[in-house]
């Protein structure tokens, strides 16, 4: 703990005091006289004035506390580590998976258990109108980019969006993300390359879709076969390398900020650790349905 | 070494880059053409973008592998 951390420590005691006190005063004031509109603005300013002040003490606080700036800390593995469960080594994001996976079940059986039966009929309110949105929105969505057959796919898509968003949201508890592992998507990805194949040839037959992939000319038939293999490896390589790219801004920020990360992080996490995972699996789910399209016509 | 090979396996960046800006710039001139087919423009513009951008992406993966010396 330097001098410079105790003018630090002391400035911004005053600070956040201050602006208590002013806050405070402002308040009394404005209880006096309700129709002064100048109080009021001043009151507004102070009370912004006493967040930032608080921050900026909570953070020094918890600057010290960590050490001090030791410069940009960044701790990172692209694959994740292991950990030893009953003697079996397991990858610590297909432990959370199974913790998220856990929780996404318990919340769709609390879900059918006591949501479900109060739904009616005629006139949705409140929760029922969300999920009658989302699963609408995947229906539609489905049905307007495939054109064929589509059985149940729909609501393969929406568990899959489910469970990611499922896994997006354990970033937002500081553990990794499971879909920041390579392996995770690459099996997501794998579902995706034989639903292509299994619609395909349910709506095609098998010689319909061999002919499919010789469509212009018989010459172009291996070419066809290697971008169909390549397919799911894209499709694992985005998604790996957007959640992968978000969680490694997310270190960069709390490595460079320290103890000032207090405050920032959870509004930045907003868009690294939620919108933008959304726009993924968006992108995942629109790219699947099309391929799929693909392989039916 | 590493460091200015991993930079430079990043270069895709600058291509995306530069046409997933030519992308939106034709979906604006379209939607300011024709309004009511904003929708599925925006649809056909993210495919697009998604497409565009995971040269990128892999560019970054690639990066990270040299970076990270596996």
């Amino acid at each position: 703990m330097g001098t410079i951390d105790i003018i630090k420590l002391a400035a911004s005691a005053l600070l956040s005091a201050g602006a208590l006190i002013g806050f405070l005063v402002l308040r009394a004031k404005a209880a006096a006289e309700p129709d002064n509109k100048k109080i009021k603005k001043r009151k507004k300013l102070f009370f912004f004035l006493v967040i930032a002040a608080a921050w900026f003490f909570t953070g020094t606080v918890l600057h010290i506390l960590i050490g001090g700036s030791k410069g940009i800390v960044v701790e990172f593995e692209m694959f994740p580590e292991r950990i030893t469960l009953f003697g079996v080594s397991f990858a610590i994001t297909s432990v959370i998976m199974w913790g998220v996976t856990g929780v996404v079940l318990i919340l769709a059986l609390l879900f059918r258990l006591f949501a479900v039966p109060k739904f009616k009929v005629d006139a949705p309110t409140g929760i029922q109108n969300v999920f009658e949105i989302a699963v609408e929105f995947v229906e539609n969505h489905t049905k307007t980019n495939v054109h064929g057959k589509t059985g149940s796919l729909s609501c393969y898509l929406f568990s899959l969006a489910i469970l990611m968003f499922g896994c997006a949201c354990a970033e937002l508890f500081g553990l990794r993300a499971p879909t920041s592992d390579i392996a995770v998507t690459f099996s997501m990805s794998l579902i995706t390359f034989f639903l292509i194949n299994w619609y395909g040839i349910k709506n095609k037959r098998v010689s319909g879709r061999l002919k499919g992939l010789a469509s212009p000319s018989p010459v172009i038939f291996p070419m066809r076969i290697v971008s169909d293999v390549a397919v799911p490896v894209s499709l694992a390589c985005r998604l790996f390398g957007n959640m992968l790219g978000g969680m490694i801004v997310m270190e960069l920020l709390k490595g460079a900020a320290g103890g000032y990360a207090f405050g920032i992080a959870p509004v930045a996490g907003l868009y690294f650790n939620l919108f933008h995972p959304l726009i993924q699996i968006y992108i995942f789910v629109t790219l699947s349905l099309t391929f799929i399209n693909e392989a039916c016509e | 070494m590493t460091a200015i090979g991993a930079a430079l396996a990043l270069l895709p960046a600058l291509g995306a880059g530069i046409m997933m800006g030519f992308a939106t710039a034709k979906a604006t001139e379209a939607v300011a053409r024709q309004p009511e087919a904003s929708g599925k423009i925006n649809s056909i513009l993210l495919m697009g973008l998604a497409l565009a951008e995971s040269t990128a992406i892999y560019a970054f993966v690639i990066a990270l592998i040299i970076a990270t010396k596996i």
